[in-house]
């Protein structure tokens, strides 16, 4: 009986161990160790592949399509626009006619050249696709408000002479539109090629086709994409030829990284505190930080009592005491903002800066001069899909306010739920950020004050009908000078004389690379997602 | 004949019920799929745009009858975050589910009704008290727990395994692991009590009596017994599986329909969340059928 009852539990373990050596062994045949092989993760999948149904998922079209101008990110950290698939351009003295001359020579992988009625097609595309988010990114060109409304079947805006010959006229002067051109949302797509797909552009991979540096060869849902050098591409042969996307939660790329089989990570995605006890000490040369385009705010709602008062929402801003809450959540890795435009932001005006400061005796006395010396009910709206570093700079903000008086709650919402609420206009206050999608003052001034649908719509309802006429006027000076100034004046009149809302910080955002990466370049407003183009592998 | 037509009915109104439901609780929940799709980019007119096109400016009853009709027709609607039809993606993500489920339960089966054996022979004995404890974390220990520490030891401290699956049968064994472990042990615990029972029956003492030794006896006339209550719960746990798979996908990586699922909450993609939760509906309902036919041929009794 005895012999029996062991050769059985041997039998089991001799199992169990045969089962874990067969699998040790796949694994290592299994390795793709090739050297121009890059291996990165993401924690969620991309949605689509066509840029025109995204405004988040730009991994594809930034690496698989080219747009007329790129942004370069120079070593002193500055930015500025240069010519991508335009050889040579002019824009004409009323700021209202740009003349485009395209690139000679430049196909799509498919090998059919790009011309300039791709890029018509790709403006027209955005402006009639039922479910295109793109809209604004082709608005300004003339007669665009007719193909949208189906009275025109054509783009006006656009004439195209020959292949590689074309103008675009504005309806009105807008000084950012070399800027939109250069971001993935106006991506030049191949007419050809798009038609012919029909439903499965965007969703297919072999039928996604473009002329950047890499084709899409896989797309498994959930499970992650790869990428490959595009051999027909114009520009410079990049260093990395393949690429493996892997889509893995936080704590599953964290111990990827930490064990090789990923070669550069987005500490925005893991943990900050395991960035500070593990990437900051154990990876400090290994730290890549770019400044990210972006600026953290606090909306004041003016449609909630008592936010209508300028002084109630001048004492929230003074109550709140923004570098204790960058030094010990982000551990510093940031700059502190009092304007709307963050750093790096062109037209960023330094003489805006530096008056906001923490005064919490100060707010205490703004607070009894509007009449709430015993403080008041105050709901800040926290989406459950934010990072934990903004929730845990909720947290601060709510006893900052508590320490003056104001009693402040935190309200947890689902994201769906979140954005319901903050789209309705009738959310009384959260805390959110904004990264530039295109390097110019207007993004982010106009999303928020350009019209009163667009502060209503983010649950800010400033109410000077005047300052938001200004800000859609902004768009149209076409003086650099008189922009820049207009700009400046514009910032100082929303957040500090009406403290439209409660300017936090910019911060830094920080990837980790593997040694087997030689150098990287980020995105230039620090973006998630890179250009690959921009890694070059040892 | 005519309770499995009842049974069949019944199944059709269980998912007609489910359909009712789950279309009503979407619309009920605050949350908008148009302001999800654009997040930070909003604004009023492409939100108005969008949320025609998705006909959710429609009355309730139309948008329901819309649906209803288009479900008879075999036509799912189309996803609103992926843009393609709902029946395709299903049926895209069904065979990782079934893949997954299918591993975990081998996995459950063999180390469950392994451990039980093991622990019934040696009762009261050092093997079962280990292997006792071991089914007692099995029973207790949350799924993305048992993920955890699986990634961490065979992927981290012992490189044994991927992390992640990547298609390979190999990268299948910790997410069959990390789901079959709940039902592995509470399998092992049912399976030793089940064999338990029957050391005391006289049956036992025959097939002895006949010249089979102890562990002929115990493996092919004990065992059999007591594999019946537990053939019974295996396949009340595969319905559990299909939930337990949501965490396991998102942990491991796999695109199956707990996944997508998963993603159709979040985003409140309607017509997506409809028809996996339907499909889902379909399965376990199906499942339950089927598990019944099973136990009337097992067990005669249940026959009459």
């Amino acid at each position: 009986m005895k012999r029996i009852r062991k050769s059985f539990i041997a039998l089991i373990l001799v199992a169990m161990l045969f089962t874990l050596a067969a699998c040790g062994k796949d694994k290592k045949s299994d390795k793709s160790g090739t050297d121009d092989v890059l291996n990165i993760a993401v924690t969620s999948d991309i949605v689509t592949m066509d840029v025109h149904k995204t405004t988040d998922d730009y991994l594809v079209p930034m690496n698989v399509f080219d747009t007329l101008f790129e942004v370069v990110l120079k070593s002193d950290g500055s930015t500025s626009i240069e010519k991508s698939l335009v050889e040579d351009y002019s824009v004409s003295g009323d700021g209202l006619v740009y003349s485009f001359t395209l690139r000679d020579g430049v196909v799509f992988s498919d090998g059919t050249p790009l011309t300039c009625e791709d890029v018509k097609f790709t403006f027209e595309r955005i402006l009639t696709l039922p479910e295109s988010e793109q809209t604004d990114y082709a608005i300004s060109i003339k007669g665009a408000q007719e193909l949208m409304d189906g009275t025109a079947n054509e783009l006006s805006g656009i004439e195209v002479e020959d292949d590689t010959h074309m103008t675009f006229t504005l309806s009105e002067p807008f000084s950012g539109f070399l800027a939109q051109l250069a971001t993935p949302s106006t991506s030049i797509l191949s007419k050809a090629s798009v038609t012919e797909a029909g439903d499965d552009f965007g969703v297919v991979p072999e039928k996604t086709i473009g002329s950047g540096p890499y084709i899409i060869t896989s797309w498994e849902r959930g499970a992650g994409l790869t990428f490959e050098y595009n051999s027909k591409y114009w520009g410079t042969e990049p260093s990395v030829k393949k690429v493996n996307v892997r889509i893995m939660d936080a704590s599953s790329i964290d111990m990827a990284f930490q064990k090789g089989d990923i070669d550069l990570i987005d500490c925005q995605k893991i943990d900050s505190a395991i960035v500070e006890s593990t990437y900051k000490a154990k990876y400090a040369d290994d730290i890549v930080a770019v400044n990210r385009l972006g600026i953290n705010y606090l909306i004041l709602n003016e449609n909630t009592e008592p936010l209508e008062n300028v002084n109630v929402r001048k004492a929230i801003q003074t109550a709140i005491d923004r570098k204790a809450i960058l030094d010990s959540i982000y551990n510093g890795d940031g700059k502190l903002e009092d304007g709307i435009y963050p750093s790096g932001c062109l037209y960023y005006c330094d003489a805006n800066q530096g008056w906001l400061k923490y005064d919490p005796e100060a707010a205490k006395s703004l607070l009894a001069q509007a009449g709430y010396a015993d403080g008041f009910d105050f709901e800040i709206c926290m989406d459950s899909n934010a990072d934990d570093a903004i929730k845990s700079v909720i947290q601060i903000v709510a006893q900052n306010l508590n320490d003056v008086g104001i009693n402040a709650t935190i309200k947890n919402y689902d994201h769906a739920s979140w954005l319901e609420l903050r789209n309705s206009g009738d959310m009384p206050s959260f805390l959110a950020g904004w990264t530039l999608d295109y390097n110019d003052p207007d993004n982010v001034i106009y999303t928020f004050f350009g019209s009163k649908d667009n502060t209503h719509i983010r649950s800010n309802n400033y109410s000077d009908d005047a300052t938001i006429e200004r800000v859609a006027a902004a768009r149209g000076i076409v003086d650099p000078k008189e922009r820049e100034a207009e700009y400046a004046a514009l910032e100082k009149k929303l957040v500090k004389d009406d403290a439209v809302w409660v300017p936090m910080f910019s911060l830094k955002h920080l990837y980790v690379k593997s040694d087997r990466i030689e150098s990287f370049t980020p995105h230039w407003a620090g973006w998630s997602d890179f250009y690959f183009k921009g890694v070059t592998l040892k | 004949m005519s309770g499995f037509v009842r049974r069949c009915i019944g199944v059709i109104l269980v998912l007609l019920g489910v359909m009712v439901l789950i279309f009503v609780i979407l619309r009920i929940i605050p949350g908008n799929p148009a302001a999800v799709l654009l997040n930070d980019h909003v604004n009023k007119e492409t939100i108005e745009r969008l949320t025609a096109s998705m006909n959710l400016d429609k009355p309730l009853p139309e948008q329901f009858f819309l649906y209803l009709a288009g479900v008879l027709k075999g036509d799912f609607g189309q996803s609103y975050y992926m843009k393609r039809p709902v029946l395709d993606l299903v049926l895209e993500a069904f065979p990782y589910t079934v893949k997954l489920t299918v591993f975990s339960a081998l996995f459950a089966w063999i180390f469950g009704i392994g451990i039980g054996v093991i622990s019934a022979v040696h009762h009261d004995r050092l093997p079962d008290y280990l292997f006792r404890g071991v089914s007692l974390l099995g029973v207790s220990v949350p799924v993305f727990m048992v993920a955890l520490v699986l990634q961490y030891l065979f992927y981290f401290k012992f490189s044994l395994l991927p992390l992640v699956y990547d298609g390979s049968a190999v990268s299948m064994i910790l997410p069959a692991i990390a789901l079959g472990w709940n039902s592995a042990g509470s399998v092992a615990r049912l399976t030793r009590s089940g064999l338990m029972e029957q050391f005391n029956e006289a049956y036992l003492d025959t097939a002895r009596a006949k010249g089979l030794t102890a562990r002929q006896a115990i493996l092919t006339h004990g065992l059999k017994n007591a594999m019946v209550p537990v053939i019974t719960m295996l396949a009340l746990q595969l319905s559990g599986m299909l939930s337990g798979a949501v965490i396991t996908e998102s942990v491991f990586g796999i695109a199956g329909i707990g996944k997508l699922a998963l993603s159709a909450v979040e985003t409140r993609d309607m017509p997506l969340l409809q028809g996996t939760v339907l499909f889902s509906a379909l399965i376990i309902s199906v499942g339950n059928i089927i598990s019944d036919l099973i136990n009337r041929c097992l067990d005669p009794r249940l026959r009459v």
